[in-house]
């Protein structure tokens, strides 16, 4: 998972039909996918995991740095959606985020769970999976994935951060690392770790706002 | 420094989980007392809820999503066995069945293998919510001459429950056992519950994705149509922390 923030291209071939719709996800209405996934459709399901699972498994290997573990983390975190899609509330909630920390946070549970910290770290070093160098965007053509607006635009805000603040976010969030063991890995007091993910979270809200309310 | 400035200070890294985990524990234990902290966690995570669009995508494997609703749907995918029986007959046209049947018997095994250790995987999780948990919650039900129980088990770390319910009567017809968080703010619909009074239902529930702390939880008998996001139902069993 090179630079930050992670940005390696998608794999595989293209997004099935049910994504294309230009600007946006081809979900069209997410009222209308939940009332599906409520009255158990199939299909809504099918729909659901072609859209989302491209991000959960780029987040989750990002954190578990095992595209092996990161398909068993993404499956979990859907069958537990699927079962129990009916108590996401409406007003507040959208599908995709909902899933995005149902899966982040076993991820992380996983990683914690079987004390591979240090494991990971280290192998994720040896593969250059936490370098910190900023990056520019990947100059591909990606108009066609699903989301690909709201990842460029949160991948600008990320870029927007000061160095620091931007490395401790990457390692806390998308790597999944505490604060003692980011402390450790930049050699600073972790009440510096914890100032700069507050400061940097700050600017992520400000910067985020156009897009906090998009609804896929 | 007041002791509340701690959790103000540490939401931002709440919601990161970057707290360690001592530290998570004791901020969990905050947020079912606190309203402010409950509160603005929510916001933070609505505010940031594309955060996690910031890593690029990676496309699944060829066929994983088709897998994957399978898997979940708990219903074989056509191609897991129409790939081998299609490999088996080109094979029985070179009249080689029995490097086919080995190899058959192989995949086969290899299949019980891998279905075998997720089953383990998921068993392991389940286990590791039953040590984990901070509370136990249990009521007894009693429906058409049934008698059994409801068993909640509250892990704290990662925010799911282990919910059991035993000696459950199948469902009156056209109605469900329906099971439900109590919030501070109202009921909140979560799952339905399978009756069957020699199998016990089994189910690992996340929070419900609501600002209101979940202060217990509900098991009525609602109807299939019409459904209501309040229970509307008889109540079999009512816990609360």
């Amino acid at each position: 998972m090179p630079g930050h923030p992670p940005s390696p291209e998608p794999r595989g071939g293209p997004p099935s039909e049910g994504h294309r719709s230009g600007s946006g996800l081809a979900l069209r209405g997410e009222a209308s996918l939940r009332r599906r996934l409520l009255a158990r459709d199939e299909q809504a399901l099918v729909e659901l995991i072609e859209l989302a699972s491209p991000w959960m498994l780029g987040l989750v290997q990002s954190i578990l740095s095992d595209s092996d573990e990161a398909e068993e983390v993404v499956l979990e975190a859907f069958t537990a959606a699927w079962n129990a899609v009916g108590s996401l509330g409406d007003e507040h909630e959208t599908l995709l985020p909902w899933l995005f920390r149902i899966a982040r946070n076993r991820a992380i549970d996983r990683l914690r769970r079987h004390k591979r910290t240090r494991l990971k770290l280290a192998r994720a070093e040896a593969m250059g999976a936490l370098e910190t160098t900023r990056v520019a965007p990947p100059e591909v053509n990606e108009a066609a994935q699903p989301g690909w607006h709201v990842h460029q635009s949160v991948h600008a805000a990320l870029a927007g951060l000061p160095p620091e603040q931007g490395e401790t976010v990457q390692l806390a969030y998308f790597h999944g690392l505490t604060h003692s063991e980011i402390a450790q890995r930049l050699g600073i007091p972790m009440g510096t770790v914890k100032t700069r993910l507050r400061l940097a979270f700050d600017k992520l809200r400000v910067a985020l706002a156009p897009i906090k309310d998009w609804v896929p | 420094m007041k002791a509340h400035d701690w959790y103000v200070e540490n939401r931002p890294a709440f919601v990161a989980r970057s707290l360690e985990r001592a530290e998570e524990r004791t901020f969990i234990d905050h947020l079912v007392r606190c309203e402010e902290c409950t509160r603005e966690v929510a916001r933070l995570e609505r505010d940031l809820a594309w955060l996690p669009m910031g890593v690029a995508p990676v496309a699944p494997a060829p066929g994983l999503p088709r897998r994957m609703a399978s898997r979940i749907l708990d219903r074989p995918s056509r191609w897991r066995y129409a790939i081998p029986y299609g490999l088996a007959a080109a094979m029985a046209l070179l009249a080689i069945g029995l490097s086919v049947r080995g190899r058959a018997e192989r995949a086969s095994m290899e299949s019980q293998l891998a279905t075998r250790d997720q089953r383990l995987a998921a068993l392991q999780d389940t286990l590791s919510i039953v040590q984990r948990a901070q509370q136990i919650l249990q009521a007894k039900i009693s429906m058409n001459g049934h008698d059994g129980g409801l068993v909640i088990f509250q892990e704290p770390v990662s925010h799911r429950w282990y919910v059991v319910v035993h000696g459950l009567p199948p469902a009156p017809t056209g109605n469900v056992y329906q099971f439900w968080f109590i919030t501070t703010s109202g009921m909140v619909r979560s799952v339905e519950v399978r009756g069957d009074p020699e199998r016990p239902a089994f189910m690992t529930l996340p929070m419900p994705p609501v600002a209101a702390p979940v202060m217990g939880a509900a098991l009525t008998v609602e109807p299939v149509v019409n459904r209501s996001t309040e229970p509307r139902g008889p109540m079999l069993a009512h816990v609360t922390f």
